[in-house]
């Protein structure tokens, strides 16, 4: 933690830097949705535009978590506390999807439509 | 009594309380956001109409994206200021902090009103209709209703001879609106027959409770449905006193039965009983003299000729009168769904939209869609080039953009600068370009599949962008009042222990952080996807 | 023993030196004392279990005597209007039952067990137990009561809507919840749409009280009170306050997306083409998923299994020692147990799902998980019994309570198994089985915890005990009517019973009286269960007014304690002055050792408690807590 004004001054310009980081992000981001010669994958929306834009946010949330939220240097009780969140957030999203991705519903029961 | 490490951290955890309690909150937050999330990836994948893919405006999302970030920088450099006791750079990084909170609410409210204004219709075909509804109008003059509003043109229109309301679930409102409505139109609502019951036990004839002829009010209802709840206790301590009678009797006779086995025999004597009972009036029936066009909101009103039933159990008689719902400017077609329901059925997708009920009854779609052909055509030769193939979006849906485009190039009214700008945030800009851009459509009552405006009803996109986005505006909400609590208030604890108020900010300032890490996401899946 | 009290004459007149008196509604009403509002929970939560006992006894009266009206003695409590509408000639109606099933299950999961558990329980004692002198934000924890309280009483007040309370099932399944009260045109004075608002409430409460109890479990400990010198008490509330902060959320989520669903007509969980009797084809945009309401209802729904049971677990855990005179059989498998419960909890959620279609790769994940999640649990019962083995043991009230908990809380656990595998539920699905069994676990499971806790703390509360033979006209009948109450059901399920019959089978009896289902049962042959059942349940009403008067009377007139630690306990709510006044302690203490020092060859009293220094005194332990 940056607690004695010296090294806060120091971590301003980080501040600054990271903040800059995070506009030319967001820049990148809706370019790649929105001018074709940014557009990877195929033409219009599809799952590498997903994968990239998602990148992308996930990197700049993890700017701002680690640098502004100061997770980069913080107490180990912390960690837990907030990982035991994300934890369980990685929980219901991955197993409603994995429960989603998996029905027991197949062609043989929709043969006869 | 001083509770611990409120200010100065503990020694082997080396926090304050409140960091921890933050942190475990935003844990929380992660939970609840990703609740959503789930429920938005849920949705999607499960999705059976074509989801509205990078529909929102980019402009406001964009600009709001860069506010919350930048507040995100100010607010850390207003806890640095008082960490390094600078409380006049503080006051200074914290107000930008707050006002861009503010900016970010306008943006948000400005895209939220164009929603609730825009109105989408699915025709009985699936095909799509978007735009702007029309008013009722006398000359060049909206007719207002008796509330001083606007009417409009999305209402159904029941010619109404007989009203009858049910005493006990009437809804009040609806009950104050017939009777203005009448009044304005010249009408009267009046008891249609005698009402009579048996309101006192031991009564031999029925007693006129209102007479035929008295007019409608709330509180006539209210006392009809006094003398009907009345007779329901009292006629049902009667039944119920009866039916115990009975099954002791029944008991009696039958030693040693179960229930079950004797529990068709045991009835109450309605006729010995008869005499003690009093009359319920469920329901009263008014005539409407002379008959007057009522209009009703088309989710309130099950409707049909001859007889319609409101929500609250009202009964309307009367002749369903022409109700075609009336876009003032038509912005967009829509063939995605209905392409998708043909190609379910083996349909060719050409084959089902020139077999819509739009294309044969609307020479501006039919116009519109010719148009688009031709563009397609030229798309699809630009990207074959790259080995691409338009999108199923651009295939089958002329935007607002496209039908602005069309009428540009037909000459049509063209807007620039800022005009063309201010399109960005507040949508399509009707005056500006005018009916040959956007005309004038009326479609009849029995084409409409489902309609709402662009609100969490219209779709499972909608109602997912709305919680999300609203759930976040309600945190940045609370972020501002916290922050500027600080701001206005923190002088006091900043003289006498700033530390305590650095921490404050810091805890304040986490929350801050997580808005804004909510919106990194918000804005590319709602945004962008 | 009088030694080993950090308590001095006088200590009242000194104590009240420092805090002039806050007056009898900031003292008693709106109090930001932690023992003030853990008994404010205790007494809120009792009355919604009566509340919710109440519903359960009419709803038994309709299982057991379809065809007879409502008996006076439990109707006399609703108006001539209510009964006139709910009631059709005194016989309780299809929908009367449905609404009083989804309040009883509502009333007694949310605002029954969890605040008497976590609320009042945890509340007292927690702070207690480490030392500290308060929770870490006390006016945080007043809002957390107030909170809870709004929730219930809006869930509550629902019954006089002209709609009834919600009637949807506790679980509040879409898209049967979606439309149920449709027809009321103020949404807001719907009972469906009210649960949703006290739901909000309830969790917004939970939310407040789990973040205050874990940031004082971390950080208000007392010097030497280290992770493993914690009382199992504490740990078990520490994972339950996980549970809550991680589980509820998703919750909240699907609540206000339900709630979106009835007053904004959005269709996250209403499926596309959906057709009612009572509404026709629905004026919906469909497209949205019944099955993601499931999803996000379980993924709290399972870990709340443990929020309940978990405090219960905490207070036998204490009661045992102190009345075994010997320490905590595998303190330490039973700390890492319930951390691994807490963690497993996360990912069984979908073994409530497996009629819902999901694939054989998700239903053998989940049912995987479901089993592994009963070793930590069966760890700790099993430590708890082998505690038993070799103690003294004191048969005080409250470890006659303690004792029934284990095979009770067992048959609870173990009928669970069945219902863990997919092929098994598939046949015990929906039916009576399942009832019995999670009856098992909370009523003479969890309850008797409770009600050991009760027993056990009442002297620190008051300076008094609770009398030994009320407590006796008590507890026996309670044992033997619960038992008289669910293991019929456990047999009933077998045999096929639904669980949502309202009228206890006897439509099926009427239409084909000598059919046999699959089980080789017909209806008739386990009928006149349900006689008995409900007899049980009105018997075991009757015997808990003793409950009631032994924790009124004894407050008054109860036997007095001799000492602060009548119990000759360890742990360091022992050592707080009876009952312990605004801020606990006379005396910071410091631990010197773990929480179940009994029955130590080298000491002359057979406890050693934690507060009490080292005879070779040696200097004051730092905190040697390496986080």
């Amino acid at each position: 933690m940056a607690d004695s004004p010296e090294e806060i001054k120091k971590a301003v310009r980080t501040y600054l830097i990271v903040g800059g980081i995070l506009f030319l992000g967001t820049i990148l981001t809706v370019l790649v949705a929105t001018y074709p010669p940014f557009d990877v994958g195929a033409h219009g929306f599809d799952k590498w535009d997903c994968i990239l834009g998602l990148t992308i946010a996930t990197i700049k949330a993890t700017l701002v978590a680690s640098i502004f939220m100061h997770l980069n240097h913080e107490k180990k009780a912390i960690y837990w506390l907030f990982g035991s969140g994300i934890c369980a957030v990685i929980s219901l999203a991955g197993l409603t999807a994995l429960a989603l991705g998996d029905p027991i519903f197949d062609k043989f029961f929709y043969s006869g439509h | 009594m001083e509770i611990p490490y409120i200010v100065t951290p503990r020694k082997d955890t080396g926090l304050f309380n409140s960091k921890i309690a933050i942190w475990l909150f935003l844990a929380s937050e992660v939970m609840l956001f990703g609740g959503f999330f789930s429920a938005y990836v849920f949705l999607r994948l499960g999705a059976d109409y074509p989801w509205p893919e990078r529909t929102l405006p980019v402009l406001p999302g964009l600009i709001n994206t860069f506010v919350l970030i930048g507040s995100s920088v100010t607010v850390v450099f207003a806890w640095a200021s008082l960490k390094m006791r600078q409380w006049r750079k503080f006051q200074i990084f914290m107000g930008i902090t707050v006002f861009c909170a503010l900016i970010f609410m306008v943006l948000k409210a400005i895209e939220y009103n164009v929603k609730f204004h825009h109105q989408a219709v699915r025709l009985s075909d699936y095909s799509i209709m978007e735009g702007h509804l029309g008013f009722e109008m006398a000359g060049d003059k909206p007719v207002l209703d008796h509330k001083g509003n606007k009417i409009e043109e999305n209402l159904i229109y029941v010619e109404t001879s007989k009203l009858t309301f049910n005493t006990v679930r009437f809804h009040k409102p609806w009950v104050e609106e017939f009777l203005t409505e009448a009044e304005h139109k010249n009408s009267k609502i009046v008891l249609a027959a005698d009402v009579t019951a048996i309101t006192k036990e031991g009564q031999k004839a029925p007693e006129i409770v209102a007479k035929a002829g008295e007019a409608l009010s709330i509180e006539f209802l209210n006392r009809l449905q006094k003398i009907h709840l009345a007779a329901r206790s009292h006629n049902g301590a009667y039944r119920t006193a009866a039916l115990r009678g009975e099954w002791v009797k029944a008991h009696a006779a039958n030693p040693g039965k179960r229930d079950w086995q004797i529990a068709s025999g045991v009835n109450i004597d309605v006729k010995a009983l008869a005499p003690k009972l009093l009359d319920e009036i469920s329901t009263v029936a008014f005539k409407v003299d002379p008959p007057t066009s009522f209009d009703f909101h088309p989710r309130d009103i099950k409707e049909a000729d001859g007889q319609s039933t409101l929500r609250d159990g009202t009964v309307v008689d009367g002749k369903l009168e022409a109700s075609p719902m009336v876009f003032h400017h038509v912005d967009a077609i829509d063939f995605q769904y209905l392409v998708m329901k043909a190609v379910a059925k083996g349909i060719d997708p050409e084959v089902a939209i020139q077999n819509s009920w739009l294309m044969k009854n609307s020479p501006f779609v039919q116009q519109a869609w010719k148009w688009h052909l031709a563009e397609m055509d030229k798309l699809k030769k630009e990207l074959a080039v790259h080995h691409r193939e338009p999108t199923h979006k651009e295939l089958y849906r002329l935007g607002w953009k496209d039908l602005a485009r069309m009428a540009e190039e037909e000459g049509g009214a063209k807007i620039s600068g800022a005009d063309q700008f201010k399109e960005e945030f507040f949508g399509p800009n009707y005056e500006a370009r005018g009916a040959e851009t956007f005309p004038e459509f009326s479609l009849p009552r029995e084409q409409v599949g489902f309609a709402a405006k662009f609100s969490p009803a219209w779709n499972t996109y909608y109602a997912i962008y709305f919680t999300i986005t609203g759930l976040h505006g309600l945190h940045v909400i609370g972020g501002a009042l916290v922050l500027s609590y600080y701001l206005f208030f923190g002088k006091k604890m900043y003289l006498t222990n700033p530390e305590w108020l650095a921490n404050r900010v810091e805890i304040g300032g986490l929350f801050w952080h997580f808005v804004d890490l909510v919106w990194i996401f918000v804005f590319p899946i709602l945004y962008l996807m | 023993m009088s030694s080993h009290d950090t308590t001095h004459a006088g200590h009242d007149a000194h104590h009240d030196e420092h805090h002039h008196d806050p007056g009898f509604i900031w003292k008693y009403v709106f109090s930001s004392d932690h023992k003030m509002i853990g008994m404010q929970y205790g007494i809120t939560a009792m009355c919604f279990l009566a509340f919710g006992f109440y519903l359960m006894m009419v709803m038994r009266w309709s299982i057991a005597y379809p065809h007879q009206p409502l008996p006076e003695w439990m109707s006399w409590i609703f108006t001539d209007g209510w009964k006139a509408r709910w009631l059709q000639d005194g016989k309780v109606t299809g929908e009367t039952y449905n609404m009083f099933g989804a309040m009883h299950g509502t009333i007694m999961v949310f605002l029954g067990i969890v605040p008497l558990g976590f609320g009042a329980f945890g509340n007292y004692v927690t702070p207690l137990q480490i030392g500290a002198v308060d929770m870490a934000f006390p006016r945080l924890n007043m809002a957390s009561y107030w909170v809870y309280l709004i929730g219930g009483l809006i869930m509550c007040s629902s019954f006089f809507m002209e709609s009834g309370a919600a009637k949807s099932g506790w679980t509040n399944y879409s898209p049967l919840a979606g439309f149920a009260d449709g027809q009321v045109v103020n949404q807001f004075l719907a009972g469906q749409t009210q649960w949703l608002l006290g739901l909000v409430c309830l969790i917004t409460s939970s939310l407040l009280g789990s973040v205050n109890f874990i940031t004082t479990i971390i950080n208000l400990r007392v010097r030497g009170m280290t992770w493993m010198r914690m009382p199992f008490f504490v740990w078990a509330m520490l994972v339950t306050g996980f549970l809550l902060l991680l589980a509820f959320p998703p919750l909240e989520a699907a609540g206000i997306m339900q709630l979106m669903d009835r007053v904004g007509h959005s269709s996250f969980f209403m499926p596309t083409g959906l057709f009612t009797k009572s509404e026709g084809l629905a004026d919906l945009s469909g497209g949205g998923s019944p099955l993601l309401f499931q999803h996000l209802f379980w993924f709290l729904g399972h870990p709340e299994v443990y929020v309940l049971l978990l405090p219960a677990f905490a207070c036998v855990a204490e009661i045992i020692p102190v009345n075994t005179r010997k320490p905590l059989w595998g303190y330490k498998s039973m700390v890492y147990s319930v951390l691994v419960l807490g963690f497993l909890s996360f990912v069984v959620w979908a073994h409530h799902m497996y009629m819902t279609g999901m694939g054989a790769a998700v239903s053998t994940f989940f049912q995987t998980t479901t089993v592994l999640i009963s070793v930590p649990s069966v760890v700790i019962i099993t430590a708890m019994l082998i505690s038993l083995w070799g103690g003294s043991i004191r048969f005080t009230p409250p470890m006659m309570w303690a004792c029934a908990f284990i095979p009770m809380f067992g048959i609870g656990g173990l009928t669970g198994l069945p219902l863990a595998f997919n092929l098994a539920d598939l046949h015990l699905h929906d039916t009576y089985y399942v009832i019995g069994h999670f009856h098992y676990v909370v009523a003479p499971g969890i309850l008797f915890g409770f009600f050991a806790g009760v027993l056990h703390w009442y002297p620190k509360v008051t300076g008094r005990f609770m009398s030994k033979t009320l407590n006796h006209l008590h507890f026996w009948p309670s044992l033997i009517c619960m038992n008289l109450i669910f293991f019929p059901m456990l047999v009933q399920g077998m045999a096929g019973f639904h669980r949502r019959w309202y009228n206890g089978g006897d439509a099926y009896l009427a239409k084909a009286q000598d059919s046999v289902n699959i089980f080789g049962n017909s209806v008739a042959h386990n009928i006149d269960m349900n006689i008995m059942m409900s007899m049980g349940a009105w018997t075991m009403a009757a015997f808990q007014i003793f409950f009631v008067i032994n924790l009124l009377t004894s407050w008054k007139f109860g036997k007095k304690a001799n000492s602060d630690n009548p119990w000759n306990a360890t742990t360091l709510e022992w050592a707080t002055p009876t009952p312990p006044g605004h801020g606990n302690f006379l005396v910071e203490p410091v631990t010197y050792r773990g929480p179940y020092e009994y029955s130590r060859p080298d000491c002359d009293e057979d406890f050693l408690p934690q507060w009490i220094a080292p005879k070779n005194a040696a200097p004051v332990e730092k905190p040697a807590d390496k986080h």
